[in-house]
């Protein structure tokens, strides 16, 4: 009955026929391209290596992703509450899960857009601005940790990879939260303090000397630790932080989804 | 005997202790125009919305086209065309944006039958511009259009009157009279505007506080057009009374003001009637100042079930 595409494409236009989109794409595009200009006029462009600059932008503006995404995926499901729209989205041949689905989809859709956007940028702008060139003055770049064998642009891509599961796990946790809530602001203001605030708590945190703080979520939200030889705490591997974030991303999913199919729409 | 496309069987919503709507059972049948009326917050919107699946039902059972709106909800919900409370629309699409992304939800529905849908509701000039450029009118004329696209056997439509100018108004009245009569499609609409009811529905179903009080037919009374009750404006109304009753009328006195050079008298008779007491009146020399009939309004009449209650 119907065409699932359809709904992804309703989503997406939702998302894309709207100015704060462009301002996203802008500001990630626009910030790159100063970071860089400010590095050229500030160091020595001979003894600088593009693969420094672009890493160095990425792992501040991935943050920025992070958070674009989290503002969309937010908006997905309370904004049609508020404005009341969720009452004709929900009167049509769809059970309520595709619809729901079809939200999660596109969101999911933009942040991999955005991440791509960003690596894409900011590849580009440093290779114009320094030259892919100096490469051989500083081998692997000067960002590769020590004992890697990896090109600086697999690296990079790993970065990107790991970075981008605990932006999604962040994000899903921000889209249940509206889900649930049914505001956006309580969501987008509860994901970043989350993000920002007790992230930092749990360096210390991770300190501790306590089995249970290995299943904490936050302690496996930054995964390119993994990367390097450094680990916040001793004997975690990557696999066993996937799992763990495997098993909080499940318990999310089944929250939202529970919730959006129970609850009476009155808004 | 007409076939009857919702039925509801002791529907009943209860949140928390408090009974929204009580054992409602109500059949809607195709091809009428059915009132739904009653006071603020007596559970018109929460009855709607639980005949489009928003809200679940604490007990009985809702069948669209036979098949149950809770258990076959993909199956009930594709015959109805709904507008629930106002027509929010998304304000930063345009018009046929927002068209075009129901018409993807629902299975048949083609570019043309958008179009076609936009010129009903009249709505060409500025279907391409932004819904929050909007007035409340163009966006209850949006509203209908989306609720139209699929060709639904029930509309239901809340308060679709809503911000209509005069001449909108009487555009949708005429047309979902048509819609009913000609297309078969059974019309649902709720609204607080009683005049606009008689005009607008064959039936109406008078609720209050969740508990359905009456189901009576409009058309019926202009049917019947034995035993209306006329009223004589005259100058000397006692006078006109004797006059009345020794013509072998029965005739009474209006309790409504009598004012010092003129007065009401009450008749009940059809069209001969009138006039046979019209030329009584004139024979015995009193003056007449006017005649018309008693019609008792709809608001007349839903006041007098619902006696005027207040909310709670």
């Amino acid at each position: 009955m119907g065409d699932f595409g359809g709904l992804i494409r309703n989503e997406n236009m939702k998302i894309y026929l709207r100015v704060r989109t462009y301002v996203m794409f802008g500001i990630l595009i626009g910030l790159t391209i100063i970071i860089s200009a400010l590095w050229l006029a500030f160091g020595e462009r001979s003894s600088t290596s593009m693969w420094e600059v672009a890493f160095m932008e990425s792992s501040i503006l991935f943050f920025l992703v992070t958070i674009f995404t989290v503002v969309v995926a937010a908006g997905a499901v309370a904004e049609e509450f508020t404005s009341g729209t969720i009452k004709l989205l929900l009167i049509r041949p769809w059970s309520r899960s595709k619809i729901l689905l079809s939200k999660y989809i596109a969101v999911m859709l933009f942040a991999v857009t955005l991440a791509i956007v960003l690596f894409g940028s900011t590849l580009l702008v440093n290779w114009v601005m320094f030259g892919i060139g100096n490469d051989s003055a500083n081998a692997g770049g000067g960002i590769l940790p020590m004992g890697s064998d990896d090109s600086p642009f697999v690296y990079l891509l790993k970065y990107y990879g790991l970075t981008l599961i605990t932006s999604i796990v962040t994000v899903t946790l921000s889209f249940m939260l509206s889900t649930i809530f049914r505001s956006s602001g309580l969501a987008i203001g509860m994901a970043l303090f989350l993000l920002l605030v007790v992230n930092n708590f749990m360096q210390l945190l991770a300190l501790l000397d306590y089995k249970w703080v290995d299943y904490i979520l936050f302690i496996h939200l930054n995964l390119t630790q993994y990367l390097g030889d450094f680990s916040m705490r001793e004997g975690m591997t990557l696999g066993f932080s996937l799992a763990v974030l495997a098993v909080y991303y499940i318990i999310f999913i089944a929250l939202t989804w529970y919730v959006f199919n129970k609850r009476d729409v009155a808004a | 005997m007409m076939e009857t496309i919702v039925q509801m069987r002791g529907v009943t919503k209860r949140i928390g202790t408090r009974t929204i709507i009580d054992n409602l059972t109500l059949d809607l049948p195709r091809g009428e125009v059915f009132g739904f009326l009653g006071p603020n917050g007596a559970g018109k919107t929460t009855t709607i919305r639980m005949m489009v699946g928003l809200m679940s039902l604490t007990s009985g059972e809702i069948l669209i086209d036979g098949k149950s709106i809770e258990k076959e909800f993909e199956g009930a919900i594709k015959h109805v065309g709904a507008i629930v409370e106002n027509p929010e629309m998304y304000k930063y699409l345009t018009g046929y944006q927002n068209l075009v992304h129901y018409a993807r939800m629902m299975p048949g529905v083609t570019e043309h039958r958008v179009r076609e849908v936009v010129a009903l509701v009249g709505l060409e000039a500025r279907i391409h511009d932004k819904v929050k450029t909007y007035s409340l009118g163009m966006r209850q004329r949006l509203g209908v259009a989306q609720a139209m696209l699929h060709r639904p056997k029930l509309l239901i439509l809340d308060e679709p009157t809503n911000g209509l100018d005069p001449a909108g108004i009487r555009e949708l009245r005429d047309y979902l009279r048509k819609l009913a009569k000609d297309e078969g499609i059974a019309v649902f609409v709720s609204s607080h505007l009683l005049s606009e009811m008689e005009l607008m529905c064959d039936r109406v179903a008078i609720i209050q506080n969740g508990r359905l009080i009456d189901v009576r037919s409009l058309q019926d009374g202009e049917q019947a057009l034995s035993a209306r009750r006329v009223l004589f404006q005259v100058d000397r109304p006692a006078e006109a009374v004797q006059a009345l009753q020794t013509a072998g009328q029965s005739a009474e006195l209006a309790e409504k003001a009598q004012e010092a050079d003129s007065g009401f008298v009450i008749i009940y008779g059809d069209r001969d009637g009138i006039a046979t007491a019209n030329a009584a009146l004139v024979q015995a020399g009193i003056r007449v100042y006017g005649i018309r009939e008693d019609v008792k309004s709809l608001e007349d009449q839903f006041l007098e079930v619902t006696g005027g209650e207040k909310i709670g």
